[in-house]
């Protein structure tokens, strides 16, 4: 439990600041998807945003507690 | 009270496990919060009725005929009252973060976590799911009996109860959140068809998840330790810093008397040990071990201890803020509140001042017109008829209020300079509108090269509204 929390909720606040910012710089609608113009509405391009940054945020603290000293590893 | 809850002892185990980190989130001993009445409740309720206003209220407010606050994503345009902001103002938003960051530290610096204990929507949302509890389930001695009875058909009801309200309640935050972001009014009807979109409907029951997890089941573990505040507040700490505190000097040693016994005839100060300021901390310390990371400063223990003071017809104040150096010095409230004025609460202070100022004045003289000017790359410049130069850019003119306006565009930095057209464009009510203009230069106005050239947009209704925007001009050789 105590893992997944230390993977899960650090990189969530990560991915919800990067999502902002990204947003803010970026608008959806000139983005390019594998050469395509994106078409998915913005509420979901947002919502995919976000999950993308949480994944990528996440996989470097899973990284981050893999490579933890095994002194200080929990069980 | 005659009850085992009387013994801090419990509420103390759960500290035991803080030292293994291990089992921190794990083996938590589960709290059953005593509820407390008193000046600091009064203030924690009229805090979280403030807010709470405030944030189920503002979606449903109308402005200019549209919703008052909506931060639009599907536009791009953040409605707040009488102001349209655009992703070009992100410059507000920095401003405004560095504001609230200068807050907290100037807040905390005077008198510790007061976010924590009064504002925080983990606090805010605690207090509410707890009096839900309270409500259905009864004070703290019946929780905790419930807790231990086995499972049956009145705990199973009991249970469910509870279970079901803070899920509504949870539900109603999530479609708020949401009410945010997209139009209350579209929310308001899918919400009769459940008919929300697919994004809509999954972020109202995560936001509903996280609310209900966090403030039904996590509670102060979130404080402990998933807040990152919590952990960074004790650098804006100095001695002087008002914070919850017990009067060692006055409580110990501890020990329970009868009822009207002068403390000092029996050898004891004036802590009864009766342990209720622990029964009473949400995040189950004791404070009178001291100030420690956990104590979130609701000053619920200074209620509850008032009371007991006053049955015990002590003075009050026994648990009251406080201040390190106070406690170590005996300052009286005078002494203290001078020392509120100090270097770094006069800096973070000072600072926090001038940033609003910045902040206002930077709203009260923002232009409300923008223009970015875009070359036409495909024909960058060409020879027309009567011997003229023209280049072609599209101007992306943003009319950044919620009226519709006239424009003038105008050109100038060569001999000779002039538009194609007339220059006029009609801006619709808050939008962003796409100029193409050709401006031609003769032939012999200037050597071949790059030019600088000033584009100026004029509103035609209001001459003081003008933006100035640089580009270049190309002649060719
Ligand atoms: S510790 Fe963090 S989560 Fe808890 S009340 Fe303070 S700011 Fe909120
Ligand atoms: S010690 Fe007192 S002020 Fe601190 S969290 Fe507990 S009840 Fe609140």
């Amino acid at each position: 439990m105590l893992k997944w929390i230390q993977v899960l909720w650090p990189s969530f606040m990560v991915a919800f600041v990067a999502t902002v910012f990204f947003f803010t710089v970026v608008n959806p609608q000139e983005l390019y998807l594998l050469g395509d113009p994106v078409e998915y509405s913005p509420i979901a391009t947002y919502s995919i945003g976000f999950f993308g940054f949480w994944v990528v945020c996440a996989a470097s603290s899973l990284i981050s507690i893999y490579l933890e000293p095994p002194s200080k590893r929990g069980s | 009270m005659a009850d085992p809850a009387n013994k801090p002892s419990p509420d103390k185990a759960a500290q035991g496990s803080d030292s293994n980190p291990d089992t921190l989130y794990a083996s938590r001993k589960k709290l059953q919060v005593r509820s407390t009445s008193g000046v600091f409740t009064n203030w924690r309720w009229a805090m979280v009725w403030l807010t709470q206003i405030l944030y189920y209220g503002l979606p449903w407010l109308t402005w200019n005929d549209r919703q008052a606050v909506l931060f639009h994503l599907t536009e791009r345009k953040f409605y707040i009252f009488g102001w349209v902001f655009w992703p070009q103002d992100v410059f507000y938003l920095a401003i405004l973060l560095i504001i609230s960051a200068y807050a907290l530290f100037f807040f905390t610096a005077i008198a510790g976590r007061l976010w924590c204990g009064y504002t925080c929507p983990q606090t805010v949302y605690t207090e509410i799911f707890m009096w839900i509890e309270e409500k259905i389930e009864g004070d703290h001695n019946k929780r905790r009996k419930l807790d231990a009875a086995p499972m049956d058909a009145r705990k199973f009801m009991l249970r469910g109860a509870k279970f079901g309200a803070w899920a509504i309640f949870s539900l109603w935050t999530g479609f708020t959140l949401v009410a945010y972001f997209s139009p209350v009014e579209e929310l308001l009807q899918a919400l009769t068809t459940f008919g929300f979109g697919p994004w809509e409907t999954f972020w109202i029951l995560f936001y509903a998840g996280f609310t209900y997890v966090f403030a039904g089941l996590l509670r102060e573990q979130v404080c402990k330790y998933m807040c990152p505040y919590a952990r960074f507040q004790g650098v804006m700490f100095d001695p002087d810093t008002l914070v919850v505190t017990y009067d060692e000097f006055r409580g110990e040693p501890r020990g329970t008397r009868k009822k009207g016994v002068d403390p000092k005839t029996v050898g004891k100060g004036d802590c009864i040990d009766c342990g209720i300021c622990v029964q009473v901390c949400p995040t189950g310390i004791d404070i009178r071990q001291g100030l420690q990371y956990e104590c979130i400063g609701c000053g619920a223990c200074i209620d509850a201890c008032d009371q007991v003071m006053d049955k015990m017809s002590y003075p009050r104040g026994l648990i009251r803020y406080s201040t390190e150096n106070a406690l170590k010095k005996r300052w009286g409230m005078k002494e203290i509140l001078v020392h509120v004025a100090r270097p770094r609460t006069l800096i973070y202070g000072g600072l926090l001042v001038a940033i609003c100022i910045a902040m206002v004045v930077g709203l009260a003289t923002r232009t409300d017109l923008r223009v970015d000017i875009l070359r036409d790359r495909a024909t960058l410049a060409r020879e027309v008829e009567g011997g003229l130069i023209e280049n072609v850019y599209r101007l992306q003119v943003i009319n950044m209020i919620e009226e519709a306006r006239n424009v003038t565009i105008s050109v100038s930095g060569l001999d000779g300079i002039h538009l194609d057209s007339d220059g006029l464009a009609a801006l619709p009510a808050a939008t962003t509108e796409s100029v193409t203009v050709q401006v031609r230069v003769p032939y012999d106005a200037a050597e071949p090269g790059v030019h600088q050239i000033v584009f100026e947009v004029v509103v035609d209704d209001d001459p003081s509204v003008v933006v100035r925007e640089g580009t270049t001009f190309i002649i060719p050789r």
